[in-house]
């Protein structure tokens, strides 16, 4: 199937063949090559000018359209997943067009969709139909797309037509000069992509070696110099104007690309610090040849002067929208005729053998708000500099650092380390990689660390049992109705020691206590909810309750803040208090228990696991502390399960 | 029956523990280039602001300082409008591998804080987040802690902290009023 999800689905070639359909656009609406072909809209974010452009685009090829302009208040709405629309609308259409709010969900649609799928904006990753036609008006008004220098300025961070963009422009190799409103530059995986894909140094550059570095480099990363008089941007804040200001004369500047200030995603109070360009562009001598693009809509960074002066041409930009649409059109039902797939990206796809894998940390992304319609893949990238070795998510695109490796197959983990490279390569191509984003989610599949120190004891079974007792003490002196307690424990540990907790708090005041888990680590249905304990229950009602939060250890304190926002999802308790067998301190988010069982200083090599029986097949209660050391160049075959260098 | 106000903090001892607030920040801080104050609407933003210029000047780097609004995250909202966009920062700062610093006026129940961890979370992955807050007033509801405190306190439910800041109220003071019969 040939999809087009990302700019990089097509080749350099593949582009100048849809270019030169769009120059020929006029000729194809007298050949109505789309007769008969439906194309569907989807579109779960507003939006006008992509819309109806492509809408326009495929009338004009004589085909006709089917849209859901608003699919929030569809069947989305009744909670329809995206595998399922996916499935249902292309038996309707014989090619889908969306637009999502999440990051890569264009992507999840193509994967159970069974005709063509074009991105029209997902989420903050990319926008690839606007980056064409942003081509090729570059291309009509400046003749080429090699050897130009564009600025590409204002929200960086957000704008995904700019991602698509400064990609594109990296692969026609023109110059690219990022310039960005305060806290919106462009985001490290995009930089990181440049470097890594397209050779582009970002090297900081001081003004005055500007005229000479230009000339060599591909794309420039200012930094900020002295605050200079030139008052180019009207309203702009200090940081862009200096670094505005900075760029030396003498350069040739073909086009500044303005993004739009993304007011819904800044809300008002920022609208001081954005670049727009007025009068005072126009008046600047070196700026008489740089066209002005703009994807629209725009608010208020472009003034009403530049409408009126050649160099403005976003107009005829957006126009450009309709021929190239229709260009590409007609490529994917050429290319969907002739039975050919989207392009390979060149890379290793990882996906772990473990229920639990790692997870991409773009909140945004669709693998995290929808996983049912995603497969969380990766891929592998080659190792940083520094030994770091980073995956991308599949779906966004998303950098995310290797944190713990493990391997399926031995059931043994470890931090990851440069030297651990030749292992990794080894695993990754026998299916047995598994990477871990915490040790905790490694432990609660089982795995023991590679190589680790010896075991101490820090609570055996009779202290566990007094702490217990002393926390269920407690409980109820600070419990103002205990008929509206609720115990919620952490899987698996955790929710043992709620277990035992509730008991010894239903001896003491002679009721019975509602009980619950919730599951953080896991992979099961279950992820990342409040349930009952006991699964015929009915569901928990949280509202005005005293909630306990149970876990085993407390540690950076960042379990606690998934299991806060869980429990805060599924209702409004009165309060929360948390109480944990053991404080090894490290936080790392401002996380502070009520009742602890016992506070023990560790070092950040430590682990230390509590025990319990019936868990893990341990006979007896117990705590432990020991350190997990780097398993340095572990090649070597792994010692079989039986043999963990604790002793017990 | 009549309200009772009581100072608890004046012009100068506002700026003393701004001061004192500001060191402790540069304390528990690993790198100043690894530091991001965002401060929490309304208040919290120019405290923020005042810290940034502090911390700036102690460390001779200029701190980003971003603003955030935690409305739409609050549990006593019936339901967030639209929780997929990351509307709550208005001014927006970088958070990937920094310690971010929330600075809020008074933290009382938690429950702000806990909202603006949410908040953070859409922004990317700090290493570490801090709690700073003028007053701490105790009666927590959630196991939440500040990490740098201005002035500690215990007040009956019914009394309440008033944070007056010179950019917003024209005077730099903190009171305490109740109501006494």
């Amino acid at each position: 199937m040939r999809h087009l999800i990302s700019i990089a689905d097509l080749t350099n070639d593949e582009i100048e063949e849809i270019f030169a359909l769009a120059d020929r656009a006029q000729e194809q609406r007298q050949e109505r090559p789309a007769t008969g072909h439906i194309m569907a809209t989807l579109f779960y974010e507003p939006s006008t000018r992509t819309r109806l452009s492509f809408e326009s685009a495929m009338q004009r090829l004589g085909g006709s359209v089917i849209s859901c302009s608003d699919m929030k208040s569809s069947s989305t709405a009744k909670g329809e997943t995206i595998a399922d629309t996916a499935k249902v609308v292309s038996s309707y259409a014989d090619v889908l067009v969306v637009r999502h709010h999440w990051d890569g969900a264009v992507q999840a649609m193509a994967e159970h969709a069974d005709v063509p799928v074009i991105n029209a904006g997902d989420g903050a990753h990319e926008h690839p139909t606007q980056t064409l036609c942003d081509l090729y008006t570059l291309r009509k008004e400046k003749g080429a797309l090699k050897g130009l220098t564009v600025v590409v300025c204002g929200d960086l961070r957000n704008g995904r037509t700019i991602h698509s963009l400064v990609f594109a422009l990296a692969r026609f190799s023109a110059n690219v000069v990022t310039l960005a409103a305060n806290g919106m530059a462009l985001p490290q995986y995009v930089i990181e992509r440049l470097e890594r894909e397209y050779g582009y140094g970002l090297t900081p550059v001081a003004a005055n070696d500007l005229s000479t570095v230009v000339t060599e480099t591909d794309a420039l990363y200012l930094t900020p110099r002295q605050p200079h008089q030139l008052a180019l941007f009207t309203q702009v804040d200090e940081v862009i104007q200096a670094r505005l200001s900075s760029m030396a004369t003498g350069l040739r500047y073909d086009a500044f690309y303005m993004t739009r200030k993304q007011k819904e995603r800044m809300k008002d109070g920022a609208s001081g610090s954005y670049p727009s360009i007025g009068a005072d562009f126009l008046r600047e001598q070196r700026f008489q040849d740089t066209v002005v693009m703009h994807p629209l809509p725009r608010v208020d960074e472009l003034s009403p002067e530049v409408d009126k002066d050649r160099r403005g041409i976003y107009f005829k930009q957006a126009a450009y929208g309709v021929p190239v649409r229709m260009a590409l059109l007609k490529f994917l039902f050429e290319r969907h005729e002739k039975g050919t797939s989207t392009r390979r990206r060149q890379s290793v796809i990882y996906e772990s053998p473990e229920a639990v894998g790692p997870q991409c940390r773009n909140a945004n992304c669709v693998t995290l708000n929808e996983p049912v319609s995603t497969r969380r893949r990766f891929q592998i990238l080659s190792p940083e500099e520094g030994g770091a070795w980073v995956v991308a998510c599949l779906y966004c695109d998303h950098r995310n650092k290797v944190q713990y490796i493990g391997n399926a197959k031995s059931k043994r983990y470890s931090f990851f380390d440069p030297s651990l490279i030749t292992s990794f390569r080894e695993w990754l191509k026998a299916g047995e990689l598994a990477i871990f984003d915490t040790i905790k989610e490694a432990e609660e599949l089982g795995y023991e660390p590679i190589k680790s120190g010896p075991q101490r004891i820090l609570l055996n079974e009779s202290e566990i049992e007094q702490a217990l007792v002393d926390i269920a003490g407690q409980i109820l002196r600070d419990c103002q109705n205990p008929d509206r307690l609720l115990i919620l424990g952490v899987r698996s540990v955790g929710a043992q020691l709620a277990q035992r907790l509730a008991q010894e708090v239903e001896k003491r005041c002679q009721r019975r206590l509602e009980l619950g888990e919730i599951e953080i680590f896991g992979a099961g249905e279950e992820l990342r909810r409040v349930s009952p304990a006991d699964p015929d229950a009915g569901p928990l009602n949280l509202k005005d309750r005293e909630v306990i939060l149970v876990d085993d250890v407390l540690y950076t304190g960042r379990t606690v803040k998934s299991a806060l926002s869980i429990i805060f999802r599924s209702g409004r308790p009165q309060s929360v208090r948390l109480a944990v067998l053991i404080d090894r301190g490290h936080r790392e988010v401002p996380v502070r228990p009520n009742y602890v069982g016992k506070n023990i200083p560790t070092a950040e090599n430590e682990r230390v696991r509590v025990k319990l029986r019936g868990l893990d097949q341990e006979n007896r209660d117990h705590a432990v502390l020991y350190s997990i050391d780097h398993a340095v160049g572990q090649t070597a075959p792994l010692p079989a399960r039986e043999g963990t260098a604790a002793s017990r | 029956m009549a309200e009772e106000k009581k100072v608890l903090l004046e012009r100068t001892e506002l700026a003393k523990a701004i001061t004192r607030m500001a060191h402790e920040i540069v304390e528990k801080c690993v790198a100043p280039s690894d530091l991001v104050l965002i401060g929490i609407r309304s208040r919290g933003v120019h405290l923020a602001r005042r810290l940034g210029r502090k911390v700036s000047e102690i460390c001779h780097t200029n701190l980003p300082v971003g603003v955030m609004d935690v409305t739409p995250y609050r549990d006593d909202r019936s339901r967030p409008e639209n929780a997929s966009a990351p509307g709550a920062l208005e001014a927006p700062v970088a958070v990937d591998e920094k310690t971010v610093v929330l600075i809020h006026d008074v933290i009382f129940r938690g429950r702000t804080i806990r909202a603006a961890m949410d908040a953070v979370e859409r922004l990317g992955q700090p290493k570490r987040i801090l709690v700073a807050a003028l007053v701490d007033r105790g009666a927590r509801e959630l196991p939440i802690r500040a990490d740098i405190v201005g002035k500690n306190i215990t007040a009956a439910e019914n009394e309440r902290v008033n944070v007056l800041l010179e950019e917003l109220d024209g005077v730099d003071q903190v009171t305490l009023a109740g109501w006494k019969t």
